[in-house]
């Protein structure tokens, strides 16, 4: 497929067929060389194909090949004549990541590292199937009201929503749409982190690039934090699931074609548009609340492990942000403001400075942007930049650069627990075994990938965070 | 009756050939487990039924492997052992025999969904074809 260089960073997929924009890649030179060796640049090419697409069809530096939409693909449809697309979404509905300070330095945890990590072994939920520490009963309600609920049960503090994405409760959400199948599936996960590359990560920040947007999220250098990666769990799969069925019907019925079936839509005005869009912000509301949950379940192991109140913990909300969810926003389209759906599949909102969606405080910086690494190397927290040429987003995590299948070929679980542990994290897997598929060379350089985010002007630099324990299912 | 997995970069796949198209379903049914964790046949205990009607061979595919997928999560039980009938020409009646999860423990990271990207189901000269990538 043919590519054009537009910029140092910026690569250009030209419109054929029945592409009805560009494709448009944020990536290096070296990052374009791993893009090439998969189908990433194809699906770049038929999400272009989706009516009412505006611009381009985008991709991220960490983009790689995922189903339907590359992982890292970013797009906007006009809510006038577009369509939504859950394949736009993924699975994972409202997958994402927060990020908790604390008042803890390496030192204190280095004096205490047996017991935290003891205390997050013993009470955080993981792996596949059942396992939750909120009830079941809270489930419909946590639907409706996301995170905000979660809180009303007394998980987490009030004042973390203020550093939720959509204050953790996505509008719109309509319960009714969620299936008994997916219920059943939510009713035991709620406060679980789930498996593959879903994580409790207990980190230190150690370098700070931009000091003046890092005092204003709350993180020091030397300051422990923690980061929390998990989505909506088997609710969300099930939701995905039960809609992506029904669209292959009423395509045929609006008289929508697509290049590839998980491409499934239907107009964003369409009553199976309205009934995706409802039944969406419900599951995401169970992702915000699920990772609320998990947070606060963190805060009662530090503070047991450390012997202080969970106030004294110091662990406030830094920032929460999905990346995996379709939003109706507005944005400048050929220069008149346009109501679009944007579709972040495995790419994080990253709103720039002045967004009158962003709280009060974090109005002069710009949105915290969380971009995990691996398990052994380092993650990065960003923030939105002015002007950025990709409705909002950047990167979500460093993206993976070999399979999985290869990635356990290199070494087994046992032997990247060992060296982890030389390299000072201490790991509480489930599974010992699966280990080898999430190993720190199955991923791309996340240094790289924060830097191209700097380069294109997708989210800059602010503090880099190395792990200093992990917990995975 | 074979399955082959296939490389993916993010997420996993399988193919698989067989001489009918109850018993690619049930190869394809098998596959899916093993790359979580394999169960050996005859070893589960426990059984479920489903029964799924669809619009399409594609989809009876599709559908069989995700109620297969929910049977799972919400029962707790990984299988290997499938018993597929035909209810007509894009109907199925399944009957899957599992142990508990806590039993087998997990060899693979666990599968979110079925997806319907580079789906194939196809009867060709020799037999059957399938593909399908998971989410996982």
């Amino acid at each position: 497929m043919e590519l054009k260089r537009v910029s140092d960073v910026v690569w250009e997929v030209p419109r054929t067929g029945g592409m009805r924009v560009p494709g448009r890649i944020f990536a290096s030179d070296e990052l374009m060389e791993v893009v090439l060796e998969d189908r990433s640049v194809e699906q770049v090419a038929n999400v272009a194909h989706l009516p009412g697409i505006v611009e381009a069809s985008m991709a991220m530096p960490d983009i790689h090949w995922g189903y339907g939409f590359p992982i890292g693909g970013v797009a906007a449809m006009r809510v006038s004549d577009g369509v939504v697309s859950p394949g736009g979404v993924g699975f994972d509905i409202c997958c994402g990541v927060r990020l908790i300070a604390s008042s803890f330095t390496e030192a204190d945890f280095e004096a205490r590292r047996d017991t935290v990590m003891g205390e997050l072994d013993r009470r955080i939920p993981r792996g596949p199937g059942k396992g939750a520490i909120a009830p079941g009963s809270i489930v419909e309600e946590v639907l409706a009201d996301g995170a905000a609920a979660a809180v009303r049960h007394g998980y987490g503090w009030p004042d973390d929503l203020d550093r939720c994405e959509e204050r953790g409760t996505s509008k719109g959400a309509k319960p009714e749409e969620i299936s008994d199948k997916a219920l059943t599936r939510g009713r035991d996960q709620l406060g679980s982190l789930g498996a593959g590359n879903h994580f409790l990560e207990i980190q230190v920040v150690d370098e700070i690039v931009d000091p003046g947007a890092a005092e204003a999220f709350g993180l020091a250098e030397g300051m422990v934090v923690v980061m929390i990666h998990c989505g909506s769990r088997g609710l969300g799969h099930q939701t995905c699931t039960d809609h992506v069925r029904l669209m292959g019907d009423a395509m045929r019925r609006h008289g929508i074609t697509v290049p590839d079936r998980q491409l499934a839509c239907v107009p964003i005005g369409s009553d199976e548009g309205a009934s995706y869009l409802g039944a969406m912000a419900a599951a995401s509301n169970f992702a915000w609340a699920n990772r609320h949950i998990l947070a606060h379940e963190t805060r009662q192991a530090f503070a047991t492990a450390f012997g202080v109140s969970d106030t004294e913990t110091g662990m406030r909300l830094v920032f929460d942000v999905a990346h995996n969810l379709a939003k109706i926003e507005t944005h400048m389209i050929d220069g008149a403001s346009t109501e679009v759906c944007v579709h972040r599949k495995g790419a994080t909102r990253a709103f720039g400075p002045g967004h009158p969606d962003l709280p009060e405080d974090l109005q002069e910086w710009g949105q915290p942007v969380l971009v995990p690494g691996s398990m052994g190397t380092a993650s990065w927290v960003l923030r939105g930049m002015e002007g950025n040429p990709a409705f909002g987003s950047a990167a979500h995590g460093a993206g993976r650069l070999m399979s999985r299948k290869k990635a356990s070929r290199q070494a087994p679980g046992r032997e990247v627990r060992a060296e982890l542990e030389e390299a000072g994290i201490s790991v509480r897997p489930l599974s010992v075994g699966l280990l080898s598929e999430e190993a720190p060379y199955a991923y791309k350089d996340v240094d790289v990938v924060a830097d191209v985010c700097e380069r294109a002007n997708l989210a800059a630099r602010v503090a880099r965070v190395r792990p200093l324990g992990v917990v995975k299912g | 009756m074979t399955y082959r997995i296939l490389s993916h970069t993010a997420d996993s796949g399988i193919e698989a050939t067989a001489p009918t198209l109850p018993d690619l379903i049930a190869v394809l049914a098998r596959g899916m487990f093993d790359l979580m964790a394999p169960v050996e046949p005859g070893e589960g205990a426990e059984q479920v039924e489903i029964e799924v009607t669809s619009g399409s061979v594609e989809d009876l595919v599709v559908d069989v492997l995700s109620d297969l997928l929910f049977e799972s999560e919400s029962t707790d039980l990984l299988f290997g052992d499938f018993v597929v009938a035909m209810t007509g020409a894009t109907g199925a009646r399944v009957a899957a025999r599992g142990v508990p999860i806590s039993k087998t423990g997990m060899t693979g990271p666990p599968i979110k969904a079925v997806t319907y990207h580079d789906l194939a189901v196809e009867e060709r000269d020799d037999g059957w074809y399938g593909r399908v990538i998971f989410d996982v």
